[in-house]
């Protein structure tokens, strides 16, 4: 091993989404640390899994705001030293916004999910001019019964996922304003436009009337306008076969 | 009666963004904590002290990581008058055995203990980093600490992570 590749290693193994460009070249150019960073990349989407774990579901669909368990260590607030007026206030707020949380049921938004699928597959974010192979790119539209006009752009990346229990498209469009993701979630309906920006991504889900949705997300500086004019460019290439 | 209306909205308003955000918040404290009914107790006693303290969240979008700094402070703020100079983590892994092994393969049960065996000096930054998506820079502000000093701990604790979970190491730097 090399000073060089040891610095790329120690590098990814700190931030797998961020190593520098001299740093990723080098990965290019040598066997064995493409190799380790296909490894890392494998690992860190198995972390990623782990870490988000549905808690509320895990624990057998536990309340948002329930009772404190006897012994847990915990005492709050210090309530013992406030007034009973100020419990009275915290206590009918509390009320107040638990009965809005336990309604509306607390599991994680489609957004929200979207965004954490993208820890995932960190490899896919590469700013590229080599498309992902067509045989590839085929095999994944073709299960999703769709097809892709070269109005799309260069796709870079295709992948069939499995996202709320069901296999899904992943696609990276490279863009003037660096990769894209898109993900074509047919079994997921929105009622509108639905714009995102969360953990660094920014993102909008589209409604595609009778196919689910569509989102689409860029991460860094993109705006807005950007994510929308890139939305409506890969809706427009999209041809639905069944 | 516009006063009213405008308080209405005002809770809708706060309702709707601790329901987005409380999924990650539960997951945050879980993983700082490793105890899910402390986890849940202080993101209890979290949307209470930012419910009365949202006139300081100037802008909404930057409401997640004002939410995850009331916790780790809420978090600290429950053990300064319960400290434990050592950590069972067996006991730990075992009271939360059901939660870390749900669902899924064994191998996400496997990492989840191997998570918890972290110190918390690697676990933190890490879990900013995987499920909060912080950059480096931004971790390195909520902790207080150089970015060196970041990538260092994260660095380090996707090594133990590594060998905790009987990974390749052998191509690893030192």
């Amino acid at each position: 091993m090399t000073i060089v590749c040891a610095a790329y290693r120690r590098s990814i193994l700190a931030d797998p989404r961020d190593a520098d460009l001299k740093l990723r070249a080098h990965r290019d150019s040598c066997a064995e640390c493409a190799e380790f960073s296909q490894r890392v990349a494998r690992f860190e989407s198995r972390l990623a899994r782990a870490l988000a774990i549905d808690l509320d579901a895990a624990a057998g669909a536990a309340r948002p705001f329930r009772a404190r368990r006897a012994g847990s260590g915990y005492r709050g607030a210090g309530v013992g030293r406030r007034g009973w007026m100020a419990l009275a206030a915290s206590l009918t707020m509390a009320i107040g916004v638990a009965a809005g949380l336990w309604l509306a049921a607390p599991r994680a938004s489609l957004a929200a999910d979207v965004v954490t699928h993208m820890a995932e597959e960190p490899q896919a974010w590469r700013s590229t001019d080599v498309p992902v192979s067509s045989a590839a790119l085929g095999a994944v539209l073709h299960d999703a019964h769709m097809r892709l006009t070269a109005k799309a752009g260069l796709v870079s990346y295709a992948n069939s996922c499995l996202f709320r229990g069901h296999q899904v498209p992943h696609l990276v469009v490279q863009s003037d304003g660096g990769p894209v993701t898109v993900m074509v979630l047919v079994h997921e309906s929105v009622p509108a436009e639905v714009q995102f920006a969360d953990s660094g991504y920014r993102g909008v889900i589209l409604p595609v009337p009778g196919h689910g949705s569509i989102a689409v997300l860029t991460r860094g500086a993109a705006d807005r306008a950007t994510v929308e004019r890139i939305a409506a460019r890969v809706l427009g290439a999209i041809v639905w076969t069944a | 009666m516009n006063d009213q209306a405008a308080g209405n909205a005002k809770r809708a308003r706060f309702q709707a963004l601790c329901q987005a955000l409380r999924p990650d918040l539960l997951r945050f404290a879980f993983w700082l904590s490793r105890d899910h009914s402390v986890a849940e107790d202080v993101v209890q006693e979290t949307m209470l002290r930012a419910w009365k303290a949202q006139d300081s969240l100037a802008d909404e979008a930057a409401a997640k990581p004002w939410f995850l700094t009331i916790i780790r402070r809420e978090y600290a703020r429950t053990f300064e008058r319960k400290r434990f100079d050592t950590v069972d983590v067996d006991a730990l892994v075992a009271s939360e055995e059901p939660l870390l092994a749900a669902e899924e393969a064994q191998d996400l049960a496997e990492l989840r203990r191997a998570v918890f065996r972290l110190p918390d000096d690697y676990r933190l930054p890490l879990v900013l980093q995987v499920l909060m998506g912080y950059t480096t820079a931004e971790i390195a502000r909520e902790l207080d600490l150089s970015n060196a000093a970041v990538l260092t701990r994260l660095f380090r604790a996707r090594q133990q992570l590594r060998v905790l979970c009987g990974e390749n190491t052998r191509s690893d730097p030192e």
